[in-house]
């Protein structure tokens, strides 16, 4: 891909900001401890027939393809897709959290050291547009492929790569995008409880052998066999 | 609190021909002639509304003390608690002594009308003159008159007719008679339950017209466990199981003013009883109630609770292979608070083994505090309100019944299970939805 296009790239993102941001400044809808509104979300929603509600169609090959590279489907246990990581990921991005509702979001905005936290006026939902915009642009002219048509040895490579902060943008630093959100939200995702969307039928857990939302375990701290009992979601259904 | 509102029915069943016997002829209090002569104590007066509890049913928050209106649901309609400040207008400042005695003791208005037995004149015709005369003085001597009016009668125009029937056929107007045979603190103990504190209003069955089917310490029905609004106030009697044969006269009075003991917390309507009611008793009188209490033989065990301490139930959950849904359920959602072994920890959470509101014959409490939770009295002497979660918005009524059936069945205890039905009745008593799935 040609300068042209990452210069234009570039001012279609700084476009984009102020408008991104006067919702993230909006304030934070309050937050109930109601019961009542709580019931189980839906179950999670089968791939095959999502709409994603904020990724584009790029942007949603995009998020599948890093789900599968990041935890694939292997011997130890399901994958990402398979566990509904990436509607997990959809979903998230509308709730409080993507437009950083209850973050300090007022500048001033200084490249900090990392101990000093997220220091970056994005908020998710933006980090997620110029983030995988700016890491397909650097496949396409790498590659001559966008991340989600490479085979999945190039795609561990450049996620790889992109982790390390070898690959640059303009818009925002790519490892800070792949470590704190990519990653982490793929994490939280595939681990949180099915309550929130994904973990379908608690299949991490039973992978790792977290026996889940039992709030306590003091009887059993001194047996020497392990847990012998399957997880159990905040909910309260058994798998 | 709905209590014994639920009278009117049977009452209204009971009518016919009943319009002619309610004559309006007053009926007599029997005060003693001393009382003319005696000057009341008003300060005593306060104590004994203590003890009779008169604010659960007449003060409602955001009301002036004692002005009433507290609606009990009753199949003819509400009825509303009255104002029974010295207000000249709506409250009770132009009853003579013997007007408010004849109340207190007959239920009957100084114009002849008949109040409901929701108030609980039924046990307050046992409290002595003395009593009754402080109570008076300080009513209309230290409440401040409140020109609260009363709320417009909610039953329905001919509720009240048979109520004097009823009397008739149930009601008994003597007051305590001391038993010689036993010590002070005994009888002080059963004047106050069977009197005062109405314990046996809550406690007692009742019957087809919903009268107490005992109101003294002659029949072992009395107190012997009963059932009322999605609740099930427990056996006080001897009953090892159910009852309170296995604990000592202090863990009652533990109980009585703190709102726990080793064995239980108290829930619901008893948290009620003891934030308001029991906490402020002198020591000597929750130890005469305990007293008395503790002589109570056991109810008739037919059809009742067993308990048996065992480890059974435990060592079933450790080994792994345990697969009843109740037991898992347990483990999942409740053993965190009240431990594998049923035992909970200390004071603060309370022992369901052995725990005569788990073991109750009708298991109402039990599934009550599972379906909406329960918070602990604050006392001066426990001021943690403990809380358990409600989980009625999480289980389905027949998810409720197999841990519900789990906790009657573990560790010991011996109570028959709980079925989905029972749990459906509770919820709709209680009005809380179904879980959405
Ligand atoms: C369980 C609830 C309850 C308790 C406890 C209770 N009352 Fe009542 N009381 C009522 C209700 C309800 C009425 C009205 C009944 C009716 O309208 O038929 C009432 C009526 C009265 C009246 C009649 C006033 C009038 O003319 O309307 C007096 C007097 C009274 N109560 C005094 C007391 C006193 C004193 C105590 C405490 C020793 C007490 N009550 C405890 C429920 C209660
Ligand atoms: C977070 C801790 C906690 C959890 C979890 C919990 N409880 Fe409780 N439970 C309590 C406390 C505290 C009380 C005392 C409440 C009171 O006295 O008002 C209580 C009271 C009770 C009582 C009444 C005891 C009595 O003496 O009257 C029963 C029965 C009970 N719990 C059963 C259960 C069951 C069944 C579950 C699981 C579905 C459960 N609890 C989960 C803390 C808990
Ligand atoms: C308003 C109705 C009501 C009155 C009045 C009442 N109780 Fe209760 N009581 C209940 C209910 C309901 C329960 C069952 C809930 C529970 O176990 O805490 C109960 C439970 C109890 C328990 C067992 C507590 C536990 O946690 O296991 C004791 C002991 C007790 N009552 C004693 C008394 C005594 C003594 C009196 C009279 C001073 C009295 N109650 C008056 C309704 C009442």
């Amino acid at each position: 891909m040609s300068k042209d296009t990452d210069r234009r790239a570039f001012l279609k993102g700084s476009v984009l900001l102020p408008a991104l941001g006067a919702a993230a400044c909006s304030p934070p809808a309050t937050h109930q401890d109601d019961l009542a509104a709580s019931a189980p979300a839906a179950a999670t929603p089968a791939a095959a027939d999502y709409k994603p509600a904020f990724f584009t169609p790029a942007e949603w090959a995009f998020v599948q393809a890093a789900c599968a590279r990041l935890i694939p489907n292997d011997a130890n246990g399901p994958g990402a897709l398979e566990l509904g990581v990436p509607q997990f990921i959809d979903r998230q991005m509308g709730t409080p959290y993507g437009a950083a509702a209850a973050w300090y979001m007022q500048g001033p905005f200084f490249e900090g050291k990392p101990e000093f936290g997220y220091q970056s006026q994005l908020t998710p939902k933006q980090q997620y547009r110029l983030g995988i915009r700016a890491i397909d642009a650097w496949c396409a002219k790498t590659h001559g492929k966008v991340l989600a048509d490479l085979d999945a040895k190039t795609q561990d490579d450049v996620l790889k790569q992109v982790e390390a902060g070898k690959v640059k943008s303009d818009d925002l630093p790519l490892d800070v995008f792949f470590t704190a959100f990519l990653l982490k939200n793929v994490m939280e995702g595939y681990f949180g409880d099915p309550m929130y969307g994904g973990n379908r039928d608690m299949a991490a857990w039973k992978m790792i052998g977290h026996p889940g939302a039992r709030a306590d375990f003091l009887e059993w701290v001194d047996k020497p066999a392990a847990y012998p009992y399957g997880p159990v979601d905040l909910h309260g259904r058994q798998a | 609190m709905k209590r014994a509102a639920l009278l009117v029915l049977a009452l209204l069943v009971a009518a016919g021909a009943a319009v002619a016997v309610t004559g309006r002829s007053l009926p007599d209090p029997k005060v003693s002639p001393a009382i003319a002569t005696r000057t009341p104590d008003p300060r005593h007066g306060a104590y004994v509304a203590v003890l009779g509890d008169c604010a659960a049913c007449h003060s409602v928050p955001g009301s002036p003390d004692l002005a009433g209106g507290l609606a009990l649901p009753t199949p003819a309609g509400p009825v509303w608690s009255s104002n029974i400040t010295p207000d000249k207008v709506h409250g009770i400042g132009v009853y003579s002594f013997t007007d408010f005695a004849r109340l207190m003791r007959q239920g009957v208005r100084p114009n002849g009308e008949r109040v409901l037995p929701a108030m609980p004149y039924t046990a307050y015709a046992k409290v002595s003159d003395e009593d009754l005369h402080d109570l008076y003085a300080y009513l209309m001597q230290a409440v401040p008159a409140a020109p609260t009016a009363n709320h417009a009668d909610g039953v329905l125009w001919f509720a009240r007719w048979p109520i004097g029937l009823w009397n008739k056929a149930f009601h008994d107007d003597s007051r305590f008679a001391a038993d010689p045979a036993k010590g002070a603190s005994w009888n002080r103990g059963a004047y106050l339950v069977q009197g005062l504190a109405h314990c046996g209003t809550c406690h007692t069955p009742r019957g087809p017209a919903f009268q107490e089917k005992a109101l003294d310490g002659r029949s072992d029905l009395f107190l012997s466990g009963a059932r009322l609004d999605g609740a099930s106030p427990i056996n006080l009697r001897g009953n090892t199981a159910d009852g309170l044969g296995r604990w000592s006269a202090d863990d009652i009075a533990e109980l009585l003013a703190s709102g726990r003991s080793a064995h239980s917390a108290v829930v619901g309507q008893m948290g009620e009883v003891v934030a308001h009611s029991t906490q402020f008793m002198t020591d000597a009188d929750r130890g005469a109630i305990a007293a008395y209490l503790k002589s109570l033989s056991p109810a008739p065990e037919s059809g009742r609770a067993t308990f048996a301490a065992t480890a059974a139930s435990l060592d079933a959950v450790m080994s792994g292979k345990q697969t009843d849904p109740g037991a898992l359920r347990f483990m999942n959602s409740c053993s965190a608070c009240h431990r594998l072994n049923g035992d909970g920890a200390g004071r603060a959470l309370p022992s369901l083994a052995g725990n005569p509101t788990v073991l109750a014959q009708h298991p109402d409490t039990l599934i009550a505090v599972i379906l909406k939770g329960a918070r602990m009295p604050s006392t001066a002497a426990a001021p943690s309100p403990m809380a358990m979660p409600p989980f009625g918005w999480r289980y389905d009524d027949r998810e409720v019944a197999e841990v519900a059936s789990y906790v009657r069945q573990s560790w010991g205890n011996g109570a028959p299970s709980v079925s989905a039905g029972q749990v459906r009745a509770v919820r709709r008593a209680l009005g809380l939805a179904t879980p959405g799935r």
